[in-house]
């Protein structure tokens, strides 16, 4: 347990914590907007299931990521897909991959199920990839998860409404954590070490190294993401139509 | 040229403040020389893209909490007989706010210093502040 001493872990385990918030956190919203326009005893059923399907999900995925990302060039698969990621949190939630839309148990939970297998991916690749390979710390991402997919929804929303820079900053931190993992792929750690020596940066004061991968993947993020997101509210203001168009059976908010 | 209705553009997200605004432009809406037209507008944040197959679930949790928003404002102007249009966007609140401004040609803005989202204390909050920097026409400001 001497790995709990190392700045390292902490680093490590405050990455988790926050990704975890914002990656567990909407997939809770998905849950709950899934199952608002059911009636209200089955809502209970649907987020249920829903959140028990994300929590088996995690754990297997998690399982199945710890082996896979030994192999070479998953990391860089790995890195991409987590760097996609971190942008799509920065641009507002779009209607192009609306699956179905109508309103029976079944259908809300085929919809949960597959925002789950998507955002579970998303989620273990994340906490993976700040583990580093710590089997303590991908198993404490695990367990914040849980709560989180199941209450999170209230949360991440409340905490989106006042403090939106906090999803900025996971962006840039999802960046940060798939630079690092990109450039530690088995295929690349030896070429970078003979081509890019200057590629590490060693901190004053005993902090370590960071590598010039992570900056540049937080900064890519965010620019990538704020101009993206900039271009699409170029399009005109998105007002929702004034009649009462789809009113849930069920009133109540989300969580 | 018939004279055209003076438009009033009321940013409201339910705070206290953003009230007052509105019972500040209820209260001073004959004052106004030409025919006023206003326009109550709620900004929904938007939920984060990694958010998948739920857009007209979304779509309706906006319209519901916009609409929970704007019930308060609503009730002022209908009190004091002032009619009005309601809208509800979605997207960053102080450029949505500014956007809707250039496209709907509006010709003053009236809103509360600060909203939900301000840290208690702070003169002016983030909205109000770049709607100010940003817009054109003239914006009153309600404490």
């Amino acid at each position: 347990m001497e790995e709990i001493l190392t700045p390292q872990f902490w680093t490590g385990l405050l990455t988790i914590i926050w990704v975890n918030i914002i990656l567990s956190g909407d997939n809770a919203v998905v849950i709950a907007l899934a199952a608002r326009s059911l009636p209200e005893r089955q809502q209970k059923q649907a987020v249920f299931w829903g959140a028990g399907a994300a929590v088996a999900m995690r754990i297997v995925l998690t399982v199945v990521a710890v082996e896979l990302l030994k192999l070479p060039y998953l990391k860089i698969i790995g890195g991409l897909l987590l760097f996609w990621i971190a942008v799509k949190l920065l641009l507002p939630e779009d209607g192009d991959d609306d699956v179905d839309s109508s309103d029976n148990l079944l259908q809300a939970i085929k919809t949960i199920l597959i925002a789950d297998l998507v955002m579970s991916l998303d989620n273990v690749i994340a906490v993976a990839a700040a583990a580093k390979g710590s089997v303590l710390l991908l198993v404490i991402g695990l367990a914040i998860s849980i709560p989180l997919v199941i209450f999170g929804a209230t949360m991440l929303m409340a905490l989106m409404e006042r403090y939106p820079v906090i999803i900025t900053l996971g962006a840039a931190i999802l960046g940060w954590v798939a630079g690092e993992m990109t450039v530690t792929d088995p295929v690349l750690v030896g070429w970078i070490e003979t081509n890019l020596p200057w590629m590490h940066l060693h901190l004053p004061l005993g902090l370590g190294a960071v590598s010039w991968a992570q900056i540049a993947g937080a900064i890519v993020v965010v620019v990538l993401g704020k101009w993206l997101a900039r271009r699409a509210a170029e399009a005109g203001v998105v007002e929702l139509p004034q009649h009462e168009h789809g009113q849930p059976k069920q009133p109540g908010g989300l969580g | 040229m018939s004279e055209r209705a003076y438009r009033v553009l009321v940013p409201v997200d339910g705070s206290e403040c953003s009230n007052r605004a509105v019972e500040f432009l209820a209260r001073k809406a004959k004052y106004y020389a030409e025919p006023l037209e206003v326009h109550l507008l709620n900004v929904q944040h938007p939920f984060p893209g990694t958010i998948r197959g739920v857009h007209r679930q979304a779509q309706e949790a906006h319209h519901e909490e916009g609409m929970k928003a704007l019930a308060a404002a609503r009730r002022i102007l209908d009190e004091a007989g002032v009619p009005y249009q309601h809208h509800i966007a979605v997207g960053e609140p102080a450029d949505t706010i500014v956007r809707y401004v250039k496209e709907k040609a509006v010709d003053q803005v009236v809103m509360g210093t600060h909203g939900r989202g301000a840290v208690v204390g702070l003169l002016l909050g983030s909205v109000a502040s770049k709607v100010l920097q940003l817009v054109e026409v003239p914006v009153l400001l309600v404490k």
